[in-house]
C-alpha cells in the first residue's frame, strides 16, 4: 500500500450489490486532498450510492453487499469505527434536512454528540461553522429560533454549517442544490468554493453545468462503472471516451 | 354528516343524563333518607352509606394514577423504541402482536389477574417489610394493575409517533457522528415526542376510567386519602361500581354525582396535559 498523502480516499476494486442488483461494478478511483471532486452522470448510474459508502451510510441498509477496499487517508474505512469515520467525513443531503429544533441546537448536534458540554466553546464552534457556511448574518439574531423557518436554501446551509462543526476533512455533499432555486443554488456554489481551501469535498451532481463551475475533478458515471475521471476542464473540453463525449454533449441523460 | 351528528348527539344526551342524575342527590327529597350535602361531598373524606365524601377518594384516583403514569411512561417509550429501532424485524413482529394482544385483554382479566397473583405478591413484599396488608389489596395492587394495563395503550401508539419519524433525519444524525443510541435519543424520540405524549394522554384516560380491575384489587377503604401503598385504597371509579345494594334511591344516584366529578376530572387533565403538549411543540 503506497503511503500517500496526496489522496484522502483511495478506492480499489470496489463492487456493491443491492440484493441481486449490481450497482457499483469494480471502481477504483483517488480522491485528491483539497480539492473538489464532481460525480456526473445519469439518474441510478450509483453516483450517489459510491458517495454513501465513502462515510459508511450503506451500512444502514440491511441488503447492501459490499466488497473491495476503501482507504481514508491510507486506512481502510472497514477497519474503522464508523462514528469516528463520520466525524472526519460529514455529509449534507441532496434536500435540507435540518432537525427540528433551534438554529443553535442544530449547529451544535454533532459537537455535542462528540461530548463537547462547555457552552462558551459551543457557542464558539457555531459561531464559526455559521460564519464558514455563509449564514450568520443572516441569523445571528435568531439563533434560538425553530431551524424549520429558513428558507430551503438557508436551510441547506444551515446543513453545512452543521456538517463543518464536527470539524470534518472531508465534506460529501449528496446534490445539495437539486431541491434549491437558482439564487440559493448560486449561493451554494459560491460557498462551495471558499471551503475548498479548508476542505476535500466531494459533490454528486445532475447538472453537468455545475460540475464544470465548481470542481476540479470530474468522475463520470455510466451503469455503475466510472466511465472516464479527470481533471475538470480537461474532462469537458477533451473527453476521451465517447460515451463522456455524448453525455457532456447533451445526446443523452 | 348523519352519523356524525347522531354520534355528537349521543354524547350530549349522555353527559346530560349523568349531569341530572347526578345533581338530583343535592336537590331532591328521598323518602327516608332526605337528601345529600354538595359541601360534605366536595369536601369529606368519609363514604359510608347516608355519609358522602369523595375529596378522599379524588385525592387517590389522581396520585395512583399519577404513579402508575410516572412508572409506564418511560417503560411503554423505551419499548416502543425498542421494537422499532433495536429488536431485529422477527423479535420486533412477535413483540408488538403481544403488545397488540395485551391491549385488547378486557380488564375483568387484569382485575382477577391483579386478585390471584399481584395481590399475593403485594403480600408477601409487605411481609418481608413487616407490613401488614389486607391480603394484598391496596394502592400499590392497583397501580400495579394500572401500570400493566397501561403500557399496551402508550406502548401502541408511540410505535406509531417512533415509526414516523423521518429517516432522513435519521441519517443526518448518523452522518453527524452521532452514535445509534444518541440518534433514538436525541433525534427519534424528541422527533415523536407528540405522539408519544398524546399516547400517554390516552393512557392517563384509560387508568383514571379504569374501574373493573381497580375496583377488584383496591380493597374499597371507608376513608381517605389513603396515601400509604401498603394501605387499602378507594378511587372514584371503584366507588360508583362496589357495594351498590338498591338501584334507586339516595345510595344509587350518589354514585352519579361521582361519575360527573370523574368526568369533569378526566376532562380537565386531557385539557391540561394537552396544554402542556402544545408547549412542548412550540418549544
Amino acid at each position: 500500500m503506497e503511503n500517500n498523502q496526496e489522496y484522502d480516499f483511495i478506492i480499489k476494486n470496489l463492487n456493491l450489490h443491492y440484493g441481486d442488483n449490481h450497482v457499483l461494478k469494480d471502481i477504483n478511483m483517488e480522491i485528491k486532498h483539497s480539492r473538489v471532486t464532481a460525480f456526473i452522470g445519469p439518474s441510478g448510474c450509483g453516483k450517489s450510492t459510491l458517495l454513501r459508502c465513502l462515510n459508511r451510510m450503506n451500512d444502514l441498509y440491511d441488503i447492501c453487499r459490499i466488497d473491495g477496499d476503501i482507504f481514508y487517508k491510507n486506512i481502510n474505512i472497514n477497519e474503522m469505527n464508523p462514528v469516528e469515520l463520520r466525524t472526519k467525513v460529514g455529509m449534507v443531503f441532496q434536500s435540507p434536512n435540518p432537525f427540528p429544533m433551534s438554529i443553535f441546537d442544530n449547529v451544535a448536534y454533532g459537537p455535542r454528540c462528540n461530548g463537547i458540554k462547555d457552552k462558551a466553546t459551543l457557542k464558539e464552534i457555531v459561531t464559526t461553522s455559521l460564519k464558514k457556511a455563509s449564514l450568520y448574518d443572516e441569523v445571528k439574531d435568531r439563533l434560538k429560533d425553530n431551524a424549520l423557518g429558513l428558507s430551503g436554501g438557508q436551510q441547506q446551509r444551515l446543513c453545512i454549517a452543521r456538517a463543518i462543526a464536527i470539524q470534518p476533512e472531508v465534506i460529501l455533499m449528496d446534490e445539495p442544490t437539486s431541491a434549491l432555486d437558482p439564487i440559493a443554488t448560486s449561493k451554494i456554489e459560491e460557498l462551495i468554493d471558499e471551503l475548498k481551501q479548508d476542505y476535500t469535498i466531494i459533490i454528486v451532481t445532475h447538472n453537468m453545468q455545475q460540475a464544470a463551475r465548481i470542481s476540479d475533478y470530474t468522475a463520470f458515471f455510466l451503469l455503475g462503472e466510472v466511465i472516464e475521471m479527470g481533471e475538470t476542464s480537461e474532462l469537458f473540453a477533451n473527453p476521451q471516451n465517447e460515451k463522456t463525449e455524448d453525455y457532456i454533449t447533451g445526446r443523452f441523460g | 354528516m348523519v352519523i356524525g351528528l347522531v354520534a355528537a348527539s349521543a354524547i350530549v344526551i349522555i353527559v346530560l343524563f349523568i349531569f341530572i342524575k347526578g345533581i338530583s342527590p343535592f336537590i331532591n327529597d328521598y323518602q327516608g333518607s332526605g337528601n345529600a350535602s354538595l359541601l360534605k361531598f366536595i369536601t369529606g373524606f368519609t363514604w359510608t352509606a347516608g355519609n358522602y365524601g369523595i375529596l378522599g377518594m379524588l385525592i387517590n384516583t389522581l396520585y395512583l394514577t399519577l404513579i402508575a403514569t410516572l412508572v409506564s411512561s418511560p417503560i411503554s417509550i423505551l419499548t416502543a423504541l425498542f421494537i422499532v429501532r433495536i429488536a431485529p424485524k422477527r423479535l420486533s413482529a412477535s413483540i408488538k402482536s403481544v403488545i397488540e394482544l395485551l391491549a385488547s385483554i378486557p380488564s375483568i382479566i387484569y382485575g382477577l389477574f391483579g386478585m390471584a397473583v399481584i395481590n399475593f405478591v403485594v403480600k408477601n413484599i409487605g411481609n418481608l417489610f413487616n407490613i401488614q396488608t389486607a391480603g394484598g389489596t391496596s394502592g400499590l395492587s392497583t397501580v400495579i394493575v394500572l401500570i400493566i394495563m397501561m403500557i399496551p395503550t402508550i406502548t401502541m401508539i408511540s410505535i406509531t409517533s417512533v415509526e414516523a419519524v423521518r429517516q432522513d433525519q435519521i441519517h443526518a444524525s448518523l452522518a453527524l457522528g452521532a452514535t445509534k443510541a444518541q440518534t433514538d435519543f436525541k433525534i427519534v424520540i424528541n422527533g415523536a415526542k407528540s405522539g408519544i405524549f398524546a399516547a400517554i394522554i390516552l393512557g392517563v384516560g384509560r387508568a383514571l376510567g379504569e374501574a373493573t380491575a381497580v375496583s377488584m384489587v383496591c380493597g374499597n377503604a371507608i376513608t381517605g386519602p389513603n396515601l400509604n401503598l401498603f394501605d387499602i385504597t378507594r378511587t372514584l371509579t371503584s366507588t360508583m361500581m362496589l357495594g351498590l345494594h338498591e338501584s334507586s334511591g339516595l345510595d344509587y344516584d350518589i354514585r352519579f354525582s361521582v361519575g360527573v366529578v370523574l368526568m369533569f376530572i378526566i376532562l380537565l387533565t386531557s385539557v391540561t396535559l394537552n396544554a402542556i403538549k402544545r408547549m412542548l411543540e412550540k418549544k
